[in-house]
């Protein structure tokens, strides 16, 4: 049973507390306040799917309610994104190879509380050119690389829970000198089973993060972290430690009349001190010019079997009974997509009509688990038609990104295509 | 109806169907399913085990239950023995310890034929993948005060982890499944202390290297019979000191193998996971012939579950019991075995499941004061130990 303090109901009394004050802030501090919201409906063929067959789904993805509010010329920073999948797509996204929180071969649904954190920035002066922030909240840890939903593609990538940290409870220290920013954390190793669930408070501190971001030029960006979280995906504690490096190098600029981002990151996961190994690796560019981008992303990523629940094949067992798996596999998976703008930028809302395709190839490593028999064959495509419709203000920030690197590091958001 | 739950109904059929067409060549039969009755079956206690992974496997013997609790670690109850005022209605807590490492999968109270009741051998169950690695060391606990048991040996074997026991206590020798290390035979005679590496006796991997997963072993009038997830049921014997195959093996290819007991000229073993789409729900019932090899004689089916985690035969050899896990059917399985065993007939269903999915991870009989009872392990997210009184249904 959650504590009394941490009841949904309170906690959700205290969603609208902070967003009631964000906003009057305005009102009476003089604040910068900016809204926006989006909603993305996707329609996916996944061919095959678990058994053999192929499906197609129509889900609403990513509907935000995002806001962010400076107060006292940026000293403190309010950021609140809530995240309305829970309702949108309870049974998840289609996709292929993803995999985290009890689901296989789907995107899950994100807690309805995405992020909800305040951040002081150089509240008071420190001496050597030296800045820093200090965030609380609920949101991303300080790890790995950005959220796939601020990059190009629509279907994440399967090393999404190899490569962030994401609806933790948390804490954060960051300190910037010149070009170079180290952001550590605490947080709780739990992560989200539902999308209404909070983190377990008990567990707050129980897992750590550090990231190095150094900043060469205001359009590259170079990224080191480490992080030590305890069993994730048992609630109670009683799983294991997973211990996470990331790299990675971004660059986000204008070229000619258009603009150039390209990422790329290579991450590991350790499970029970090296029992289990996973390694990702991962590359993608996007090039943007007036209305349209195209983008590619080449990604090839170890992912954990788990024995899928019965009747469901894009589910796992959760809670854990113990501490094995049935394999693991390597996918290798290739996307291409483009991007064309449908509705003139002056207009309050913008309406971004994407196509993608995704093909992966799924090879066993160890274990029981055999892709060709789960799947039918080893090759396996997605392809994906969308409309991305934003409103209000645009995106300010790079989401998951707090108190000195909110700006995400002077880049834009990639996914975000003529926003900036 | 969603395309999730579409897709998963037509997955459920075809799954169905495979299970049905495999069992075409193996003399199946279908068995009763959760709409059958649970009458006589009577739920007399429950002992809460912390939801550290929670609740594997239970060791009875004369009164007293181990309860092999995870990182809980063994956990000892008076439920009979009577030195603490405990009985089968009434659970009472004597002692616990955490063995090296946690992860206490699985017990034997072993009875040395001195007369000595000192050591319990407890297999601690770490991390694998699944028909390839393992690990985990089997752990030596001394139990002379009961109050105070004590970690005292182990042995670890690089490479591969254990699981299910045999003890021949009579030649004072321990077998163990060893999952990709197949069978290992261990000298327990004597003070048992430090590494055990010295009393390796003989180690096998019936199926091959690379074919070699082996989830139980059980000693039956000479012969160890040893139940592998990939290459089947295999009868062995020590041979001069030496693991030897005598007959079996290779002989369930539709579905991984699991757990097993041996009885009356037959052998029950059951079966795990999926497999190429076929469920592991079902028992093969195997007939051994007079050189003790096995037959394969005819296999109860199950649907609405994935394993069947835990087969056991009563001492008198008249009832088997069999554990359900991961489905709507999750439970425990109550059949006869007096009018023909080797055509079990169907007594009842014990239903537990926790989020359409969870249920019984093992089950154990023990006849205490006159009654029969079954002590089982209820699968996490309410992990705990429950206990069954099934006298009205014992044949």
């Amino acid at each position: 049973m959650a504590p009394a303090a941490l009841h949904p109901a309170r906690c959700g009394r205290l969603a609208a507390l902070v967003l009631l004050a964000g906003a009057l802030a305005p009102v009476s501090l003089g604040a910068q306040v900016s809204l926006g919201a989006q909603i993305t409906p996707v329609l996916t063929r996944a061919d095959p799917v678990p058994g053999g067959s192929s499906l197609t789904e129509l889900r609403f993805t990513s509907p935000l309610l995002m806001g962010t509010a400076d107060f006292f010329g940026d000293r403190l920073q309010l950021h609140v994104t809530l995240d309305g999948e829970g309702w949108t797509m309870p049974h998840g996204m289609l996709a292929t190879g993803d995999f985290g929180e009890g689901w296989e071969d789907r995107r899950h649904p994100h807690t309805w509380a995405h992020e909800l954190v305040a951040s002081v920035i150089d509240a008071v002066p420190l001496p050597g050119g030296i800045h820093w922030s200090l965030t609380a909240g609920k949101g991303f840890a300080p790890y790995g690389t950005d959220d796939p939903m601020n990059r190009p593609a629509l279907v994440f990538p399967v090393n999404h829970h190899w490569s962030q940290i994401l609806e933790r409870a948390l804490a954060i220290l960051a300190l910037r000198q010149g070009p170079v920013t180290l952001e550590g954390a605490i947080f709780n190793g739990d992560e989200p089973e539902r999308w209404d669930q909070w983190p377990n408070w008990s567990r707050f501190g129980d897992s750590w993060s550090a990231r190095a971001l150094v900043h060469p030029s205001a359009a590259v960006e170079v990224q080191a972290s480490y992080a030590q979280v305890k069993s994730p995906e048992n609630r109670l504690g009683a799983g294991p430690e997973h211990d996470k490096v990331s790299v990675s190098a971004r660059v986000d600029q204008r070229l000619g009349s258009g603009r150039i981002y390209g990422l790329a990151e290579w991450a590991y996961n350790s499970e029970i001190h090296g029992f289990f190994k996973y390694y990702s690796g991962l590359a993608e560019a996007q090039w943007s010019w007036a209305a349209d981008r195209v983008y590619v992303r080449l990604e090839r990523t170890d992912r954990p079997e788990e024995e899928r629940v019965f009747g469901n094949p894009f589910r796992s067992n959760r809670p854990h009974l113990e501490n094995s798996n049935i394999g693991i596999t390597r996918w290798s998976v290739a996307t291409v997509g483009y991007g064309h703008g449908l509705t003139p930028q002056r207009l309050p809302v913008h309406v971004e009509g994407i196509a993608e395709v995704e093909y992966a190839r799924v090879a066993s490593l160890t274990g029981l688990f055999d892709p060709a028999s789960f799947y039918g064959r080893n090759d396996l495509w997605m392809i994906s038609v969308a409309l991305r419709i934003t409103a209000g203000a645009t995106m300010p920030r790079m989401m998951g990104r707090y108190g000195l690197v909110a700006d995400g590091g002077h880049a834009t958001m990639a996914g975000m295509h003529d926003m900036d | 109806m969603t395309w999730t739950d579409r897709v998963a109904k037509r997955l459920a059929a075809w799954c169905g169907l495979a299970a049905a067409l495999a069992g075409c060549g193996g003399g199946e039969h279908a068995a009763t399913g959760p709409d059958s009755t649970a009458a006589g079956v009577r739920l007399v206690a429950t002992v809460p085990v912390p939801a550290n992974y929670g609740q594997h496997d239970e060791f009875l013997r004369a009164g007293l239950a181990f309860l092999c609790s995870w990182n809980t670690g063994l956990q000892i109850y008076d439920v009979g023995d009577g030195r603490a005022g405990g009985s089968p209605q009434n659970p009472r807590f004597i002692s616990r310890v955490v063995t090296a490492g946690g992860e206490v999968h699985n017990a034997w109270w072993y009875w040395a034929p001195d007369g000595q009741k000192r050591y319990v051998f407890v297999g601690q169950e770490g991390p694998g993948a699944i028909g390839s690695s393992s690990s985990g060391d089997i752990h030596v606990v001394d139990v002379s005060n009961l109050s105070a048991p004590v970690e005292v040996a182990s042995y670890h074997m690089a490479g591969a982890g254990t699981h299910n026991f045999w003890v021949d206590e009579a030649n004072q020798v321990l077998y163990a499944a060893y999952y990709n290390g197949g069978v290992v035979a261990l000298d327990i005679s004597g003070t048992l202390s430090g590494d055990l590496s010295s009393r390796l006796i003989s180690q096998i991997q019936p199926g091959g290297a690379g074919d070699t997963y082996v989830w139980g072993v059980m000693l039956s009038n000479g012969s160890l019979y040893a139940s592998d997830m990939l290459s089947g049921f295999w009868q062995l014997a020590l041979v001069n000191d030496t693991l030897r195959v005598l007959g079996g093996g290779n002989n369930v290819p539709e579905r991984y193998g699991s757990d097993l007991w041996v009885a009356n000229g037959y052998a029950y073993s059951g079966t795990w996971g999926t497999r190429a789409a076929v469920l592991g729900n079902a028992v093969k019932i195997w007939a051994l012939d007079a050189t003790g090899a096995p037959v394969l004689h005819d296999s109860i089916v199950t649907a609405g579950f994935t394993t069947v985690s835990d087969v056991r035969v009563s001492a008198d050899n008249r009832l088997l019991v069999f554990s359900g896990e991961y489905g709507p059917s999750a439970g425990i399985y109550f059949y006869s075995l007096v009018a023909d065993p080797g055509h079990p007939a169907f007594l009842a269903y014990y239903p537990v499941v926790t989020n359409n999915q969870n249920g019984i991870h093992t089950v154990t009989i023990s006849d205490i004061g006159g009654r029969r009872y079954v002590f089982a392990a209820e699968d996490p997210p309410t992990p705990a130990m429950l206990v069954l009184d099934v006298t009205a249904i014992s044949p």
